[in-house]
């Protein structure tokens, strides 16, 4: 899977084939040998492959080259005989503003895009402008110090014009942007809070109850039925179900995340008041992480034919998984989870065979693990 | 680490954009700033990227008498520098300000920020407390949204497969509204740690207070009056509102909140 693109890099034309997931700062260092752009954690945070395009500073590591078709893009090489970089290279050397000189060129090009953008920066904002690009030998003290030098020296201007992506005239916008009358904008009204009552002694506990528009009698039937569960619960598979012992998984996602558990559960139904208990433990592929939970879920007549269906939860998560088990976010996923539980219950119990596609996919959290514990 | 392999589609239109996307595993991207670390960190390994950072018209912004209308596209910097109107006597401008670091903010874009649905996220909570509309363009025409209803939970939102976020409409707020946000960041540029956005718009009769950052949807507290009277000291709303919450969090969230009633009753702007 190969594309070609073709943009400036420091004053030249570069055409190159290219793979669309090479960022920009890996196609400077391998496909053009410019080494001076480095790359420190590569997710946008530390601030080492900061270059500019088009005259502003950029994250190399979070631009891929492909999008950079026809951009100008100037790396510290390219600044060799700028001025501007010769006064902040002279000033970093005499304020002492780098010890190993990792962060050193994405600092140079922060600090560019500073002098020219911020002439009269106090040392407040210089370190509020720094805060984007991680030093750790300096102490930041030399860096601010050699930068305040430079922008006394000033005023300074960058020799790019900064071609901002040009915003399109009304016009142009009307057709996309006009939709919907405008008099039907109103502020919408706010939320009401949720009802949550966690409780966080030991394992951590959920409340929820959900109404579901079909027969007790009959939601009770394909609860009992835990392969009706499954096809019920959204991301749910059963695999065995051996007396009370149920084998299966969980492909549980939160926005762009996607993991699987599989695991085993012990369910225990009493017919006699329509309530049940599963207890269950689950791990992710390679084991490293690990939910034990239990559910006890009670289902009662509601009004109108309905029925009102309770489950208490309590769950544990161990694992590199743990650190994302922030209660408020489970408590939210789990009215949505139940939600769609009810709602896919409801159809089945009407005798409608197809299941309502899963809008709720994108809600699973990861850590919802525990709802299936040992499916 | 690098990202798994994927196609790449730039795109010139909306309409273009609605096309690619319909093809399975198909993701848009704009600015990348969110998805570029999920990307990186192979979380997320979509098919096909369909780039939308150069589509013309969702880079811009429609006025409308009382509406404004930001293009998904815009970028953080575009509103930070004012090159685009502000809806606002300068709110958003400030909040732009503080968005991340500014080589982020020069490729990040608001559709972006609020289609990836950070809780931590600016826009996210600021957009609530304003009370804002999104725009959504998809393969069965299009349709507008409140935040509320848009933001489902952490990196949940009310997009469906093959929709677009096309840009996000704002009301008009005057200098006779009273604003204030406050954030927790344990560094500047960082994600919040908590969040509080307070809006007084005596013009519009509308009153709106909003706890963010707290990994679910942003909390539009029910009865804002309690608070803004003195009935309800900070501490009593976080603890209504976020139960749920240890203590350490809570007493960030009250001080946020406090802080963004000061700021909007006159206090320092940051």
């Amino acid at each position: 899977m190969t594309q070609s693109t073709t943009l400036t890099v420091n004053g030249a034309r570069v055409s190159e084939t290219i793979e669309p997931r090479t960022h920009l700062a890996d196609f400077l260092r391998e496909k053009l040998n410019l080494t001076a752009t480095h790359i420190g954690c590569e997710h946008g945070v530390c601030g080492a492959c900061t270059i500019l395009v088009d005259g502003q500073p950029v994250r190399s590591c979070l631009t891929y080259a492909v999008s950079c078709e026809g951009a100008e893009v100037v790396t510290i090489e390219g600044l060799e005989h700028d001025p501007l970089m010769a006064k902040l290279r002279e000033a970093f050397s005499r304020h002492h503003g780098l010890q190993c000189g990792y962060c050193t060129p994405g600092m140079l090009a922060t600090a560019y895009d500073l002098a020219t953008r911020i002439p009269d920066a106090d040392e407040a904002r210089v370190r509020l402008e720094l805060a984007g690009n991680l030093c750790r030998c300096t102490g930041y003290a030399g860096i601010v110090a050699a930068i305040l030098d430079v922008l006394a020296q000033g005023p300074h201007v960058s020799a790019f014009t900064s071609q901002w992506r040009e915003c399109a005239e009304p016009g142009a916008l009307a057709p996309v942007l006009s939709h919907g009358a405008t008099t039907t904008v109103q502020s919408a009204p706010a939320l009401l809070p949720s009802s949550d009552s966690v409780d966080l002694t030991g394992g951590t506990k959920i409340t929820r109850s959900v109404t579901i528009h079909a027969d007790a009698d009959l939601v009770w039937k394909i609860l009992s039925d835990p392969w009706q569960v499954a096809k019920c619960f959204p991301g749910a598979a059963v695999s065995q179900v051996s007396g009370n012992r149920v084998d299966g998984a969980l492909t549980v996602s939160a926005g762009p995340i996607r993991t699987s558990f599989a695991g085993r559960a012990e369910v225990l139904y009493d017919a006699a008041t329509r309530t049940g208990e599963i207890r269950g433990i689950g791990d992710d592929r390679g084991g490293r992480s690990r939910a034990q939970g239990m559910m006890v879920f009670a289902v009662a007549p509601a009004a109108e034919g309905a029925s009102q269906l309770t489950v208490d939860i309590t769950y544990k998560l161990t694992g590199p998984l743990a650190q994302f088990g922030r209660p408020a976010i489970i408590s939210a996923i789990t009215s949505g989870l139940l939600a769609e539980f009810a709602r896919n219950v409801a159809i089945l119990a009407a005798g409608k065979e197809k299941l309502k596609t899963s809008l709720m996919r994108q809600v699973w959290y990861t850590l919802t693990a525990f709802l299936q514990p040992r499916r | 680490m690098k990202p798994a392999p994927f196609a790449y589609q730039a795109v010139p239109s909306a309409k273009d954009a609605r096309a690619y996307l319909a093809s399975p595993d198909a993701k848009a991207i704009a600015g990348g700033q969110s998805l570029g670390p999920m990307l990186n960190l192979r979380l997320a390994r979509p098919a096909l990227l369909v780039d939308i950072a150069r589509t013309r018209d969702l880079r811009g912004v429609l006025e409308d008498g009382d509406v404004v209308t930001y293009g998904a596209a815009v970028t953080h910097a575009d509103i930070e520098d004012g090159r685009v109107p502000d809806a606002t006597p300068g709110w958003l401008r400030n909040a732009a300000r503080h968005i991340a670091y500014r080589a982020v903010r020069n490729r990040g874009t608001i559709g972006g920020s609020l289609a990836h649905a950070d809780p931590a996220a600016d826009w996210v909570n600021i957009m609530t407390a304003l009370g804002a509309m999104v725009l959504i363009s998809g393969p069965h025409g299009d349709r507008s949204i409140s935040m509320e209803q848009f933001i489902l939970g952490p990196y949940a939102t009310a997009l469906a497969a093959g929709e677009l976020i096309s840009g996000v409409r704002v009301l008009r707020r005057s200098a006779k509204a009273q604003w204030g946000y406050a954030k927790f960041c344990r560094k500047e540029g960082d994600f919040a740690q908590a969040s509080a956005a307070v809006l007084i718009d005596p013009e519009r009769g509308e009153q709106r207070i909003v706890l963010g950052a707290i990994e679910r949807a942003p909390a539009c507290i029910p009865d804002p009056e309690a608070f803004l009277s003195g009935r309800l000291s900070a501490d009593d709303v976080v603890a209504q509102i976020l139960p749920e919450r240890d203590e350490a969090s809570r007493a960030l969230h009250a001080a946020m909140l406090e802080q963004a009633h000061a700021m909007a009753f006159g206090g320092a702007v940051k």
